[in-house]
């Protein structure tokens, strides 16, 4: 360490500054459409765990424990080496001529991630009293719609503070993607300390760049409690 | 409270200086400890490998430490160390020299003095029997390799058009080839003939007569660390010459183990 010579024009310009900046716009790629679809799933999937329909319910609770329960690092392996056993030859060939890692990584990354928004969204719904619902109800609201127009709007806004931490940690978690080949900054780092043994610059690099990403989100999601929900931080 | 800072900058300003005093003389260093610290492979037949019957490492790499501790007349110590490790584990004086299949090349000889050449290989393929005669059946394909290697860069560099997949392991890579995912898996014709010397069904794959780089590897040293890396260079220089280097590299790759490989180089000064 002591004979370490820092050199920081290795990752500010040149060749390893354009894979860094190539493997920083895969990490967004990869984040941005995750925590879109995890959102969705996340909510269609706290909806099911709250149903009346007892099949529904029991589906919705069996997918929560499997996906909450197993390592996100499993289930990218899944998704990406253990299908290959189940679908038939013309579908492998098929996803095999596509981007299929950044395609395996997505759908790990938002299965992993709704199984943990659903319960924030659920956790969310539970502190709404529930004669809200029956209320709902007795106005002639079906389920579907009293979720829709009165409970869930008023949950989601409870359920701000743990969403942010989900799609933070599904922004850290995308890093994991390298493992199955997805170029994106983690794996650009490691390319470039590789290459160059600049291990400390590439990193310090990444790291600077996961802490603006998650200060964005963060940021964002402050703006729409503002702008959006009218909800200002107490003083 | 300022005398205190004072102090222990003094302290550590100290202790960098004797630090890098030190780590310029690692051959006078190493005699007086009476031992040669080396970073090496621990998982990578027949570089460096644990052998399973007597529990230690051994292989190519080692058997080149253990000449030049020989020479030395010190004993040997190993350290495993990975691929992104070795270097740090270098300069932070953890180890004395590293022999751990590193491919010489610029970026890294700033960083590293490397010895003369002590293995030489080239950068090839592993494909399914058949699909590949010439580079040209490569191009716009998929092509797996790992991670923390130079490999990457060459296969680009060869085939524009081709997509390059860094996995963890090379494990991951074959299984990868096994499945379609990529067409072909590369790294350098040594390791590639470990990998499908261990493969399950290895009759099913080949390495084609397609090379697309030279990889010679070095021993790295601390940087302008003149005399250990003279001391060295005349060591393996002496092996070649004597018949041991020779000797080393049938024993671990000639045609009576799984590698049958042939020695297509010999170890000179000035490379």
């Amino acid at each position: 360490m002591l004979n370490y010579q820092f050199d920081w024009s290795t990752v500010t310009s040149g060749k390893y500054f354009d894979w860094l900046a190539s493997g920083v716009k895969v990490t967004l790629q990869l984040s941005a459409l995750s925590i879109v679809l995890a959102f969705i799933l996340g909510l269609l999937i706290a909806v099911m765990r709250m149903s009346n329909n007892k099949p529904v319910r029991w589906i919705a609770h069996a997918y929560l424990e499997f996906f909450r329960n197993t390592p996100l690092l499993v289930q990218i392996f899944f998704w990406y080496f253990g299908s290959y056993k189940i679908l038939p030859t013309a579908v492998n060939d098929w996803l095999n001529s596509t981007n299929f890692e950044f395609a395996a990584a997505v759908i790990a990354l938002t299965i992993y991630t709704s199984a943990f928004i659903a319960e924030d969204i659920r956790s969310g719904v539970l502190s709404i009293p529930k004669e809200q619902m029956e209320a709902a109800r007795s106005a002639g609201f079906s389920y579907l719609r009293s979720m829709q127009y009165i409970i869930l709007p008023q949950a989601v806004r409870l359920t701000v503070p743990p969403l942010v931490n989900q799609f933070l940690n599904l922004a850290k978690n995308s890093s994991l993607a390298m493992t199955i080949g997805v170029m994106e900054l983690t794996y650009q780092a490691r390319q470039v300390e590789s290459y160059t043994f600049k291990g400390f610059e590439a990193f310090t690099a990444a790291t600077v760049v996961y802490v603006a990403i998650s200060l964005v989100i963060t940021a964002l999601v402050n703006i729409y409690n503002e702008k959006v929900l009218n909800i200002h931080k107490a003083a | 409270m300022k005398k205190l800072v004072t102090l222990f900058m003094v302290t550590v300003l100290a202790s960098m200086a004797a630090k890098t005093v030190l780590a310029a003389d690692t051959l006078a260093d190493v005699k007086k400890k009476g031992v040669l610290v080396a970073g090496v492979k621990d998982s990578l037949p027949p570089f460096g490998y644990v052998d399973e019957k007597t529990r230690t490492i051994v292989g190519y790499d080692i058997d080149f430490i253990n000449a030049i501790a020989k020479k030395l007349g010190v004993r040997v110590e190993l350290k495993p160390v990975t691929s992104a490790s070795r270097m740090p584990q270098l300069q932070e004086s953890h180890i004395d020299i590293i022999a751990a299949t590193m491919t010489k090349n610029p970026e890294r000889a700033k960083q590293v003095d490397f010895s003369h050449t002590y293995f030489f290989t080239g950068q090839k393929f592993i494909t399914k029997k058949g699909t590949v005669k010439s580079l040209k059946d490569l191009e716009g394909k998929k092509i797996g390799t790992a991670k923390g290697s130079t490999s990457e860069q060459n296969v680009k560099k060869a085939l524009p058009t081709a997509t390059v997949l860094s996995f963890d392991d090379y494990p991951q890579a074959l299984l990868a080839l096994e499945q379609g995912k990529v067409f072909a898996v590369t790294t350098d014709e040594a390791i590639l003939a470990g990998i499908l010397a261990k493969a399950p069904n290895k009759a099913r794959f080949e390495i084609p007569r397609v090379q697309i780089s030279d990889e010679p590897y070095g021993l790295g040293m601390r940087k302008g660390d003149k005399r250990f890396v003279d001391f060295v260079n005349k060591t393996i220089l002496d092996m070649e010459k004597s018949g041991e280097a020779a000797r080393i590299f049938n024993k671990w790759f000639g045609p009576t183990t799984q590698f049958h490989l042939q020695r297509n180089f010999k170890i000179t000064a000035g490379k």
